[in-house]
């Protein structure tokens, strides 16, 4: 019997046993997210089968308890976040702290995807974000000290912000469910909508690397090794993107979707153009992570208005988490050293510019469909220009590799190469947009 | 009918060669009375040319070489069967001024070619100018054959030249100043100064001939005595109604075109000759300038003209 | 058929993948190259002479579950597939010698022609653009082995824009007609659809290399492998024609540009385009240097005439255009393949360094003369009737424009023609110790040059390949027999022309026995007296700086060009994104402001 909260709540449970089992924690923890993805798969299975799940964890009434909510996509997007994180802690060497506080990253990441709950999503914002701050500063060194702290300064006033605005809900309709929040939102004095909305916006935002919302990213993602860089590329960025879809669902004005739209549009803007000249590697795929997310909000606001949105949200979500959190992966060497390295550098790449048969391509593809379906043409027309300067800076980046660098660290190249190839198979396999279709109906 | 055929194209290609040989000795003639000499006889091209051929010794330096011969001279002869003489059309009807333009190239780029394989300097030099001379003047040529060729709503030579038998282009107004255009693009296709720059004797020893002898100059020469009836024709077909006076089909008409035929592109090379000795020799950027800039904007003029006549 | 096509292809691809030694690679390439080569002829039943309209048989459909990807032959698509696929045996034969190991040049080149095999089978536009999209990442990889920035930036720049172009364009179509299938939509004259169309065709463009959309061709063609950039100027740039003849007549685009414009603006612009192309192309080719950037000039300028064929649109112009794609397709492939055969043995592309090769490689040199010949269009080659095609369409139309610019740089042509004769493989002999190219590599070439002289005789044959094409797009054909042309006004016969050269050659022969001539090396002939170490190396080669005098007129015209723009493009991006970076201070007291900024504008904008 497969239910949602076996996900959240095996991990968890883990993370605190952890002290308990020092010596073999590493296998401990492998196996852990080992179980988790398998659930996660059996549990999109079900979902795909059977429809979504609403689950109440007995005994508790919000806030207190635990409601869940798991429809295809957040079934999908669970999926990836748990098998990545796998595949992506197979290259950790830390000590059990670590690993602890990987697992709970892990947890709330899922959790936030899960949970159909405003203020259970808090809360695990809230455990992804402090487990991130201190991944970050695991490396240990000046930069990476440096990059945490920023990122925890600007994750507690996102938290806060966070906070005001569901407070401010709360207090209108007494209810925390999404569900039933979107469903009297109406019947909220609508100054106060838009307030608990901005304040919503603005604190999520900061963990999904919305401009102007996103200082902590280039710093921290330069600062953290490469297996956390990748790791808060597929993690906490997902799930706090697909928060953000959710809130726009909930609250589905218009203004709303037009404003997530024009934030989407700064973002990927200022991303793709500020990544351009940018030298350094790691932060120049830092900030094409953010021109990455911009594209995922733009798809995101158009949900109301077409029914490609989410299979364009979903593919460049993929995409960018299999080729971006790969990209990181080998970031740590100079050069690609090995054929693998070259072929996840390659894979990424093409993935990233959406070409085929790499998930970027469906990508790419619905979300030119949506637009014009929708006549957008400066939308167009920015993602037109996006594209090209994206290309441009890949293809210098792919160039600088080339060299004779160091040779590779198969222990990196390989789970990365694994990753990549999860971007293949979703392009190879669009069957994922029958799957896609109907999703968040709610 | 295709061996009568071949007889007269074999017929008429040797007259051309005739007479090319013969202008070359009229026209050093001219140019010699001009600068006040004797100069040698009109017949000179034949002496000339007979010599070269029975020299006893022949150097090759490898067959692409030789087929510079092959090439220059074939191409030559097979541009004038596609232009039809004193009215005559040879093989005329079976291609059209596109196909002379680019047959006209046949000899030049063989000839480009020889002199490439001789391996000398001078003869490369030569033949960059001589690339370049044409790159010069086909612009403005092209652009009066395609304000004839929109005229006369045709591109086929043969009824450019038939549909002058009422009236020659040259009495139409914008052609007067395309046959101007023409007749200066002529002095290059001619190498005459002051366009002989790919020549040149006294400056690169002549250029693509530097390292030619024996029967390989003799054959040259044959070429250039081709190029000269040619390129007349050429001019006297576009504007002077090739020469056509009578058309009513009489061996007397035949004979009367033909002389007509002769005398215009006596006349035409004798133009050219005198401008030939009045000018001193341009340089070849010179040259391009003069050709792409004054000349193409006139003969531009020129085919704007004939557009607004045609188009109203 | 169709799957097994792929499948073999696909195949290969893998195997080829895991292969290290570049014989056994090229054998099995070439083995999987002539699947698609055999079916395209097994189709020319159907599409050799008669009318045949969008192919009903010889189809499959194709479901990636979920998505249908319908594939189909039509004639117009056959006809390119002849000529696309005739490239690559000749091609991969070539490559047994060229490559000792198997650098990815197989495996990649293997996808790309399952790409180009998808994209002409294409019947909807999701199929088109998913192999279109296949084609440019599996080229891309091809282009990333050359390991040279500015080809591997600007291909891929160049690559992704074309393909948000034709993908924004097919968005646009599919808004507007609501479907993919080709022959289910239906165009009307409005103005999303003429957008679309316009940006379709300059999507498809860029892989012509179409001025100004060309800037990547001149990196990529003078760094990639030969036996690549052979089959990229060759077959490749004819894909992105295929795209654009599908769009402007089969859809038909033309027409609906017409009817929106109310005039032929549109096509008759992308006839200038194409004129300019041609003129600046050979421009720019005969001044430069490098033998491979030449010819990466040269095709951009051959290519250019075919998009003015496409833009005078007549019968006329079409089948000049079509038979002008045929012929470069093929010289275009032997020139590049000869170039690669001079580098295998001299490791030298500057045409200022080499010289003298065709003594020493004879075959190499004979089978790039006929090439040479062909894109020079002489005519006694099949290239000179594609050009008199193309000509006599633009002055029957009475073009005043790009008639004489079209006829200049067919001149033209000739400069960059003899620059590759004599500075490559005439000329000064430096050349004492190298051999003749390969066995493979000569017949590679030669089966190349084999086509170029069939149609030299009878180009009626290619008029009758193209029939249907012209027919189901709705252009019609031209008059013709097997060896002469008709247009209203004037024909061209090559009977006559060749037969006409063996009678005037007759003279020619009996000078050439006339005399005993005894063959003289020359090589003090090309120091003209003067001491070798006088002015160095380089300098004395007269094949340095060949057109030194018209380039000084020339150049400072043509020094500001598209690259240029790009380049100083590229540059302005940069300053802008530096700029851009500054807003990343580093500092959290100003990103704390940012996100307090950020929440009042939106509160703002929400409230009021």
């Amino acid at each position: 019997m497969v239910t949602p909260v076996l996900m959240i709540a095996i991990p968890l449970l883990a993370a605190f046993l952890m002290p308990l089992i020092k010596k073999a924690h590493r296998y401990f923890t492998f196996s852990i997210l080992l179980l988790n993805a398998i659930l996660s798969v059996l549990l999109f299975a079900k979902v795909y089968n059977d429809g979504a799940i609403y689950e109440t964890i007995a005994g508790f009434s919000p806030p207190v308890g635990i409601y869940l909510a798991v429809d295809n996509l957040s079934a999908l997007l669970a999926l990836i976040i748990n098998l990545f994180a796998t595949i992506n802690f197979v290259t950790s060497k830390k000590d059990f702290k670590f690993s602890m506080l990987y697992l709970l990253g892990v947890t709330g990441a899922t959790g936030i995807v899960l949970t159909g709950d405003i203020f259970n999503m808090f809360v695990f914002f809230e455990i992804t974000a402090v487990a991130s701050y201190a991944l970050v500063a695991s490396k240990k060194d000046e930069k990476a000290v440096e990059g945490s702290i920023k990122y925890m300064i600007l994750g507690s006033v996102g938290s806060s912000f966070m906070l005001i605005g569901i407070a401010i809900i709360y207090s209108q309709l007494k209810s925390l469910n999404l569900y039933d929040i979107a469903a009297r939102i109406s019947s909220m004095d609508p100054k106060m909508m838009w307030l608990s909305f901005s304040f919503l916006l603005t604190g999520i935002g900061v963990e999904a690397e919305l401009f102007p919302l996103n200082g902590w990213v280039p710093d921290a993602y330069e600062g953290a090794s490469s297996n956390i860089a990748s790791f808060l590329s597929f993690g906490p960025s997902k799930a706090s993107i697909y928060a953000i879809a959710r809130l726009l669902i909930i609250f589905s004005m218009s203004r709303t979707y037009e404003l997530a739209l024009y934030v989407g549009i700064a973002t990927l803007l200022i991303g793709e153009v500020a990544a351009f000249m940018q030298k350094n590697e790691k932060r120049m795929l830092a900030y094409s992570s953010i021109g990455q997310m911009g594209l995922i909000l733009i798809a995101f606001s158009l949900i109301k208005d077409t029914s490609y949105a989410i299979p364009a949200a979903f593919f460049i979500i993929v995409s960018h988490a299999s080729a971006k959190s790969s990209l990181f992966l080998i970031s740590g060497k100079k050069g690609f050293g090995g054929i693998t390295s070259k072929y996840v550098g390659l894979a990424g790449v093409l993935s990233l510019i959406g070409m085929p048969p790499m998930a970027g391509f469906w990508g790419k593809w619905y979300l030119l469909m949506g637009i014009a379906d929708e006549k957008m043409w400066a939308v167009a027309a920015v993602i037109i220009f996006s594209a090209v300067i994206e290309a441009i800076y890949f293809a210098r980046y792919l160039h600088k590799n080339l060299g004779e660098g160091e040779s590779e660290d198969l222990g990196y190249s390989i789970p990365a190469a694994v990753m990549v190839s999860v971007s293949i198979v979703m392009g190879i396999l669009p069957l994922i947009y029958n799957m896609a279709g109907g999703v968040l109906n709610a | 009918m295709v061996v009568e055929k071949i007889a007269v194209i074999a017929l008429y290609t040797t007259i051309a060669m005739f007479v090319g040989i013969l202008f070359m000795g009229v026209g050093r003639k001219i140019v010699a009375r001009v600068h006040n000499r004797v100069g040698p006889p009109v017949y000179q091209g034949f002496i000339d040319i007979a010599k070269l051929l029975t020299k006893k010794t022949n150097i090759s330096h490898g067959w692409i070489y030789d087929l510079a011969l092959l090439f220059s001279m074939t191409g030559i002869m097979l541009t004038i069967l596609f232009l039809p003489i004193g009215g005559v059309k040879l093989l005329s009807m079976e291609g059209d001024a596109f196909l002379v333009l680019y047959l006209l190239a046949i000899p030049a780029l063989g000839f480009a070619l020889g002199a490439g394989a001789s391996g000398n300097p001078n003869a490369a030099i030569g033949v960059m100018r001589a690339l370049v001379m044409m790159l010069s003047y086909e612009l403005p040529f092209v652009i009066t054959l395609i304000a004839l060729m929109i005229y006369y709503d045709t591109s086929s030579i043969a009824q450019i030249v038939e549909m002058q038998h009422a009236k020659w282009a040259i009495m139409i107004p914008p052609f007067v100043l395309a046959a101007a255009v023409a007749d200066m693009a002529l002095q290059g296709m001619l190498m005459e100064a002051p366009f002989d720059i790919p020549t040149a004797p006294h400056e690169i020893a002549s250029g693509p001939m530097a390292e030619f002898g024996g029967k390989h100059l003799g054959a040259l020469m044959i070429y250039k005595a081709g190029t000269i009836v040619a390129y007349t024709t050429l001019f006297v077909d576009l504007f002077l109604g090739g020469g056509v006076v009578m058309h009513d089909g009489s061996v007397l008409a035949y004979l009367a075109n033909f002389a007509v035929w002769f005398i215009l592109i006596f006349l035409v090379f004798t133009l050219s000759l005198l401008i030939n000795t009045s000018f001193p020799r341009f340089r070849i950027e010179q040259a391009f300038k003069f050709y792409w800039k004054y000349e193409a904007l006139l003969a531009f003029i020129s085919l704007i003209w004939v557009y607004l006549m045609v188009i109203s | 058929m169709l799957e097994l096509i792929f499948a073999v292809l696909l195949i290969a691809a893998f195997a080829t993948l895991f292969i290290k030694s570049g014989r056994i690679a090229a054998i099995i390439s070439l083995i999987a190259s002539a699947m698609p080569l055999i079916a395209v002829m097994d189709w020319a039943n159907d599409f050799g002479i008669k009318a045949f309209s969008f192919g009903v048989e010889n189809s499959m459909d194709f479901s990636i579950a979920g998505i249908t990807m319908h594939l189909s032959i039509t004639s117009f698509a056959w006809f390119f597939a002849v000529m696309v696929f005739s490239l690559l045996p000749p091609i991969f034969l070539f490559s047994y010698s060229f490559f000792e190991k198997n650098n990815g040049f197989f495996p990649f080149m293997l996808f790309l022609i399952t790409a180009v095999f998808g994209i002409l089978l294409a019947s909807d536009f999701l199929t088109l653009f998913f192999f279109w999209e296949l084609m440019a990442a599996s080229s891309f990889i091809l282009v990333y082995i050359s390991r040279d920035k500015k080809a591997i930036m600007s291909y891929l720049a160049f690559s992704v824009l074309s393909a948000v172009l034709i993908l924004v364009g097919i968005a646009l179509l599919y808004s507007q007609s609501g479907t993919l299938i080709f022959s289910d939509i239906v165009l009307n004259a409005d103005k999303v659809t003429v957008s679309a169309i316009i940006l379709m065709v300059a999507g498809f463009a860029v892989k012509s290399a179409l001025m100004p959309l060309h800037a990547w061709a001149p990196f990529v063609y003078s760094k990639a492998d030969e036996p690549f950039v052979a089959f990229l100027s060759g077959g490749l740039s004819k894909v992105g024609y295929y795209g654009m003849f599908f769009m402007l007549f089969a859809l038909p685009g033309a027409k609906i540009l017409h009817q929106y414009f109310n005039s032929g603006v549109a096509t008759y612009l992308l006839a200038v385009i194409g004129a300019i192309s041609a003129f600046i192309g050979t421009l720019l080719a005969f001044m430069e240097d490098d033998l491979r950037k030449l010819l990466a000039y040269s095709s951009i300028a051959q290519l250019g005439y075919i998009a003015v064929g496409f833009g005078i649109g007549s019968s006329l112009a079409m089948a000049g255009a079509l038979f002008q794609a045929f012929n470069h397709a093929f010289f275009k492939s032997v020139l590049f393949l000869a170039a690669g055969a001079v580098a295998y043995r001299t490791g030298k592309w500057k045409i200022s360094e080499l010289g003298g090769v065709g003594y020493k490689m004879p075959f190499t040199f004979m089978a790039a003369l006929f090439a040479i010949f062909a894109l020079a269009a002489i005519p006694i080659t099949s290239g000179f009737a594609a050009k008199w095609l193309l000509y006599e369409a633009a002055v029957s139309n009475k073009y005043i424009f790009i008639t004489p610019i079209m006829l200049i740089a067919g001149v033209g042509a000739f400069l960059y023609s003899f620059r590759i004769l004599y500075g490559v493989f005439l000329g000064e002999n430096r050349h004492d110790d190298i051999k003749e190219a390969p066995l493979p590599m000569i017949a590679g070439m030669f089966l190349l040059v084999l086509p170029l002289i069939i149609f030299l005789i009878f180009p009626g044959y290619m008029l009758d390949m193209m029939h249907s094409a012209l027919v189901d797009a709705g252009i019609g054909t031209i008059s013709h027999t097997n060896y002469v042309i008709r247009t209203g006004t004037a024909s061209y016969n090559t009977l006559a022309v060749v037969i006409g050269m063996m009678v005037v050659m007759i003279p020619a022969f009996l000078i050439y026995v006339l005399r005993k001539q005894k063959k003289v090396d020359f090589k003090d002939n090309f120091l003209a007296g003067e001491p070798y170490e006088f002015y160095g190396y380089i300098s004395m080669h007269a094949a340095n700086n060949f057109y030194k005098p018209i380039e000084d007129v020339i150049m400072p015209y043509l020094r500001k060009g598209a690259i240029s723009f790009y380049t100083a493009l590229y540059n302005a991006m940069g300053r802008v994104s530096d700029a851009s970076r500054k807003i990343y201070t580093g500092l959290s007291q100003d990103y704390t402001i940012y996100i307090i900024i950020f929440f009042f504008i939106i509160v703002g904008w929400l409230i009021w």
